[in-house]
């Protein structure tokens, strides 16, 4: 086994050769704190505004309205919480396919005596904009839904939800971080007041990320110290991820169109591959409205980490729907939640293509996918799971 | 990786794999956890197996261990494999991660099941036992 192909995007994505080269001299000659007043401190501190400058105009957003943070979890703990603590009490609308640094943020304001909507999704993971419409209440203080599901890539109806909270007066956060880089995200259009958006799903660092907050929205910190960031978010920046972000976002602002046509015609000729090879698939997921390089495909009756498997030995890299811990499964609450029955979500397979993907490998995975899912089912009962 | 060699070679090459016709006893064990389930056809010759044929659904090593366990059986006394032992299977698997050790537990379950349902039709010489 030689060939590696690597389609799990949506969990992480290798760092850009340009993105690393920018980032070197911040590991070595330039050190300072951001902070200082000192020479080493402005170096530091003017890295830091430029990339600061990249990604508000990429986002076509006014640099200070940018937080930098230490990963797309930290953003939506922060946006979430964020809007809701500043308010005090009230009732947020969510929905039951958000990422879990969403879901158990929501959670953790319940506890605190906030009141959460979690709203359903149709059969292809949708929202319904007239769902958020039933749920605002007088007391409504944030409505947060994510823009594109990271699971089966579905892209809700963003902008429809905006013009809801517009009208209704209440912000809205939106968790951006499978969109960001790959699809336009305009927040005046989409009517967004926080967005949270990640660097290493698209060729950038672990470990950085930002917040953008609208100018005027009422928000709190959740990170308590120094004067970091205006104040909004207390640390020491991370200067060489700073700088490795706005790399990321120049390139993605450069490369995004051309590539998310590119990915896109290959996603659908791995469905296609796959959909005529193996009996008993079924695409899940939104069939249009859908991230370009995101394809979750379930085998019906099959395990998918037996799938999972099969195409690791084959030097692929997938990731499985449901998640077997010690004896325990647990299907995706996405899956789940979108209604897909359990001998279907218990073979769900995610592949998620990225800006190596070739069309050789698509083929390749479509043939070992075929290969693996059939001597799988050879020793499946009939009618098992 | 985080599985032996030998249980990658069952998982991509299972031996024994699918249905067995009239068979002398058949058992099965479903893990509550996680739905894996597996099963075990038996035909007997002298109280002994002569060839077990298995189906399983689960994880890669669900499937392993029902391979592993089809070859493991083989020729042994009904008696002996009413008692078998998850452990039997794991060591013949060179190991399972902690959070697999499930996989062994259906397979030894399904064997012992199967291996009492044959003792218990009767209809085979128990060897002497």
């Amino acid at each position: 086994m030689s060939r590696r192909v690597y389609l799990d995007h949506n969990a992480s994505t290798p760092v850009h050769p340009e993105v690393l080269a920018e980032m070197l001299p911040y590991f070595g000659d330039v050190y300072g704190n951001p902070s200082s007043v000192h020479g080493f401190g402005r170096e530091a501190r003017a890295a830091v505004d430029v990339a600061r400058e990249r990604i508000a105009a990429f986002l076509r957003v006014r640099p200070d309205e940018l937080v930098f943070t230490s990963g797309g979890t930290e953003s939506d703990n922060f946006g979430l919480k964020g809007l809701a603590l500043a308010r005090g009490s009230g009732h947020l609308i969510t929905s039951t396919i958000e990422h879990h640094a969403v879901l158990r943020s929501a959670q953790a304001l319940e506890a605190l005596g906030f009141a959460v909507t979690y709203l359903p999704v149709d059969q292809t993971g949708m929202i319904d904009p007239d769902d958020v419409r039933r749920a605002l209440r007088p007391d409504t203080i944030a409505i947060s839904i994510m823009h594109a599901n990271s699971e089966v890539g579905t892209i809700q109806p963003v902008r429809a939800i905006g013009v809801l909270a517009r009208e209704a007066g209440v912000p809205f956060h939106v968790d951006a971080v499978q969109t960001f880089g790959k699809i336009d995200v305009d927040v005046d259009a989409l009517g967004i007041d926080a967005l949270s958006f990640s660097s290493h799903k698209i060729y950038g660092p672990k470990g950085i990320a930002g917040l953008y907050i609208r100018r005027g929205t009422k928000m709190v910190s959740i990170q308590h110290g120094g004067e970091h960031e205006r104040r909004r978010r207390a640390g020491t920046e991370n200067v060489p991820g700073i700088v490795g972000l706005g790399k990321a976002v120049e390139i993605r602002g450069r490369d995004m169109r051309a590539e998310a046509e590119r990915v896109t015609a290959l996603r659908d000729r791995l469905w296609e591959g796959i959909r005529t090879r193996v009996p008993e698939v079924r695409l899940n997921g939104h069939p249009t409205e859908r991230l370009p390089g995101t394809a979750n495909i379930g085998y019906r009756n099959v395990e998918s980490e037996s799938i999972v498997l099969g195409l690791d030995l084959k030097g692929i890299a997938v990731s499985a729907g449901s998640a077997c811990t010690a004896g325990n499964v647990e299907p995706s609450h996405v899956l789940v939640a979108m209604g897909v029955p359990l001998d279907w979500a218990m073979g769900a397979v995610r592949s998620s293509l990225g800006r190596s993907t070739t069309a050789e490998d698509v083929e390749y995975v479509a043939a070992s996918v075929a290969e693996v899912v059939a001597k799988v089912r050879k020793a499946m009962p009939v009618g098992a799971a | 990786m985080r599985y032996s060699a030998t249980l990658v070679d069952h998982f991509l090459n299972p031996r024994n794999a699918g249905l067995m016709r009239d068979a002398d006893g058949s058992g099965s064990e479903e893990f509550e956890g996680c739905g894996d389930l597996t099963r075990f056809y038996l035909r007997v010759r002298d109280g002994r197996l002569a060839e077990a044929r298995f189906q399983a659904y689960g994880c890669g090593p669900t499937i392993a261990a029902a391979s592993v366990a089809t070859e493991l059986a083989a020729g042994r006394l009904l008696g002996d494999l009413s008692l078998l032992k998850a452990q039997d299977i794991e060591d013949a698997l060179e190991g399972l991660p902690e959070d697999r050790k499930h996989a062994a537990e259906v397979a030894a379950g399904a064997m012992r099941a199967a291996a009492l349902d044959a003792l218990r039709r009767g209809n085979v010489d128990n060897g002497g036992a």
